[in-house]
């Protein structure tokens, strides 16, 4: 019983650990946009204008890519990988990270070993070489400095059919697709609700809503545990007056029998209600104690009040 | 050199960077801790931030990583728990582990007057938005109406951090003058026949129903509004621990060391935070009014609730409205008026143990309320 409890409790922990590891993780990752003939767009630290594609971290967690793989090749899905160790690797929430495709890894983590113009499909793999977590078939179409990309970030197909993908209205590399001079929630509410009276109606609503569904819920409960608690008593008084009923038809005879028989097997067992009130005292070579003495003054000096002396 | 050393050494001083609003401050800190010593107005808060306010209005010389406002000051690293906000939910885990709700079970529809009571926080919304504060301000400033101070500072963190100090301040405050706030407007609201209302004892919970109610209660309110689960999830983790009779240990640890521990940290903080730079400006000073018109119009709110709601119920079922104040949240404190009230007029009827009901839904539903401001303000 206990090895079966051992497997059930072990069986949870280790599928919950597996749903929280890859709650935010890698598979978080996802392919954004990518621009395949660079000539005046976005240029790289050494001045050359290269194709470049996205990745985007959809989650609200940070998420390491180090060790991942990049490849545009089904049978090698291993032939970029991206360095470990790099601090930069990390990607925060909800942001953008950008590769250089530009053949040229020794430029650095972010620049791959293979171009856009010879790929039909970019991978993104997991750290375990053999996952494909994201692809996107490259459109061979696409005009010079002319991205591709998701019409929301990290919205859309996973499997290379480019569905929830689109020509972009303008590039966008490193930042979001759908534009960045969205409103705030704040700014959405001052504009649309400048008295507040919608929000306080709708929240008033929805506290009361929600206390109201407690209430009954509760009053539910209250009634099953008041029937269950009223049978219990009814059964409770039927077993007094049946317990009322041996109790008259018991004789004398058994109280005393009774009484000696506990008598009996409180000696025996040597079971007692209170201890011995003997208090032995022992000599200890420990004399002295600072607790009792004057001169570490641990007890207060007596003094005299006024009135007393 | 001696003269040059001892001339740099006074610039580091507070007397050399010492202006006068400085000591206005640190004059509202010892009024706090005066409060706090002489009337007992509730010292566990005004001790710890009054003697913050005091710390955090030392005039500094900027940049010897001191200051709270600091970065990588010890003040400042122990502020992060009001910044980010893990402060007021393991206070909330404290809340929930000495909370009893009994009342509340045995009585359920004593709920509704916690939600009534979540008038003020709307009422002070509107108010502040008049007065030209952005939706978001406005929303921290609301919440003080919900007499809860962590719930304030968990939400002013979120929408409008530089109103923190004032917002948390005015909270705590006037949470400390519930018994100075309540009273007249409840006696203002209600008939002394209405006030002489004796209401039915409460029958007795069964251990199973307190065992699931934090579950349930924690089900309902998180699947209605998911922004609300720190706060929610840990007040009725919190009370699950007590109730479940199976974690004494765990139940202890959070309504004895850490929540004393977080509260000393976050009344500290709170109090540092009040620089006189930061905290001194108009908007301060309308903060403070609105949090005294939030607290008077959730009584309101509260009271009123019950006076209506008593329209619909059978005469032996009335509710007395003098417990309606209770829904504001500011455990025991607004409980207790209740109690001192109902005295004043009939010295025999406790209304203690009724107004415990509607006080606990006022947690619930402060915190619900914050969680449908960060929704929709956030």
């Amino acid at each position: 019983m206990n090895k079966l409890r051992f497997i059930l409790v072990s069986g949870i922990a280790v599928t919950l650990s597996v749903f929280t590891l890859s709650a935010q993780s890698q598979s978080d990752m996802r392919l954004n946009e990518l621009l395949i003939h660079n000539e005046t767009n976005f240029e790289d630290d050494f001045g050359f204008h290269n194709g470049w594609f996205e990745l985007f971290n959809t989650s609200y967690g940070t998420v390491n890519i180090g060790g991942c793989f990049l490849t545009n090749d089904p049978n090698n899905l291993k032939k970029y990988i991206i360095p470990k160790g790099d601090v930069l690797t990390q990607i925060p929430p909800r942001q953008h990270i950008l590769f250089w495709a530009d053949n040229n890894p020794y430029h650095g983590t972010f620049h791959i070993n293979f171009t856009l113009e010879e790929s039909d499909t970019i991978y993104f793999v997991a750290s375990d070489g053999r996952t494909v977590i994201d692809k996107i078939a490259v459109p061979k179409n696409l005009g010079v400095d002319q991205s591709y990309g998701r019409i929301e970030d990290g919205i859309g197909s996973i499997d290379g059919s480019g569905e929830g993908w689109g020509i972009m209205p303008w590039t966008s590399p490193s930042t979001n697709n759908a534009g960045v001079d969205e409103e705030s929630k704040s700014q959405i509410m001052a504009r649309e609700d400048p008295g507040g009276w919608i929000l306080t109606m709708t929240a008033m609503l929805v506290v009361f809503s929600a206390l109201i569904i407690l209430c009954f819920i509760f009053k539910f409960t209250g009634h099953v545990a008041t029937s269950k608690q009223q049978k219990k008593s009814t059964a409770a008084t039927a077993d007094t007056e049946a317990a009322g009923t041996i109790v008259k038809e018991t004789s004398a005879e058994t109280y005393a029998a009774i009484a000696l028989a506990l008598h009996l097997f409180h000696e025996e067992t040597e079971a007692h209600d209170h201890e011995s009130l003997t208090i032995t005292m022992s000599h200890t070579d420990r004399s002295y104690s600072p607790w009792s003495s004057k001169i570490y003054t641990l007890r207060q000096t007596p003094t005299l009040k006024k009135n007393q002396r | 050199m001696i003269g040059e050393n001892l001339r740099q050494f006074w610039q580091y001083t507070g007397f050399a960077n010492f202006e006068w609003t400085y000591l206005l401050m640190i004059c509202i800190g010892l009024v706090f801790i005066y409060l706090a010593i002489k009337k007992e107005w509730e010292p566990m808060l005004l001790v710890p931030i009054g003697f913050g306010i005091i710390i955090g209005n030392i005039p500094l010389f900027p940049g010897l990583s001191v200051g709270i406002y600091e970065e990588g000051s010890v003040l400042n690293i122990l502020y992060y728990g009001v910044i980010k906000g893990f402060y007021p939910p393991l206070i909330f885990l404290g809340i929930g582990a000495m909370t009893d709700f009994s009342a509340l079970i045995s009585n359920p529809k004593l709920l509704l007057i916690g939600a009534a009571a979540q008038l003020g926080i709307f009422g002070a919304y509107t108010v502040a938005l008049a007065l030209g504060f952005s939706p978001a301000e406005a929303g921290a400033i609301g919440i003080i109406g919900g007499a809860d101070g962590p719930t304030a500072i968990f939400l002013s963190s979120r929408l409008a951090p530089d109103l923190m100090g004032a917002i948390a301040v005015s909270a705590y405050s006037y949470m400390a003058l519930v018994p100075v706030i309540q009273p007249p407007i409840m006696k203002l609201l209600t008939t002394k026949k209405e006030r002489l209302i004796r209401m039915k004892p409460p029958r007795p919970v069964s251990p199973t129903e307190k065992k699931l109610f934090p579950i349930i209660g924690f089900l309902v309110t998180a699947f209605i509004v998911p922004s609300g689960i720190p706060l929610l999830g840990m007040l009725f983790f919190g009370n699950l621990l007590k109730e479940s009779g199976v974690t004494r240990r765990l139940a202890e640890t959070a309504r004895g060391p850490l929540i004393d521990i977080v509260t000393i940290l976050i009344g500290l903080t709170v109090g540092c935070s009040t620089q006189a730079d930061k905290f001194l400006q108009l908007k301060s000073v309308y903060i403070f009014i609105l949090g005294a018109f939030s607290f008077m119009v959730a009584t309101f709110g509260g009271v009123m609730f019950v006076k209506i709601f008593n329209l619909f119920l059978k005469p032996g079922n009335k509710i007395n409205p003098l417990i309606g104040n209770a829904g504001v949240s500011a455990v025991p404190d607004s409980a207790r008026v209740s109690q001192l009230v109902g005295l004043q007029y009939d010295k025999t009827n406790h209304l203690l143990m009724h107004a415990m009901g509607p006080n606990v839904a006022g947690v619930i539903g402060s915190a619900v309320a914050a969680g449908i401001l960060l929704g929709f303000l956030g």
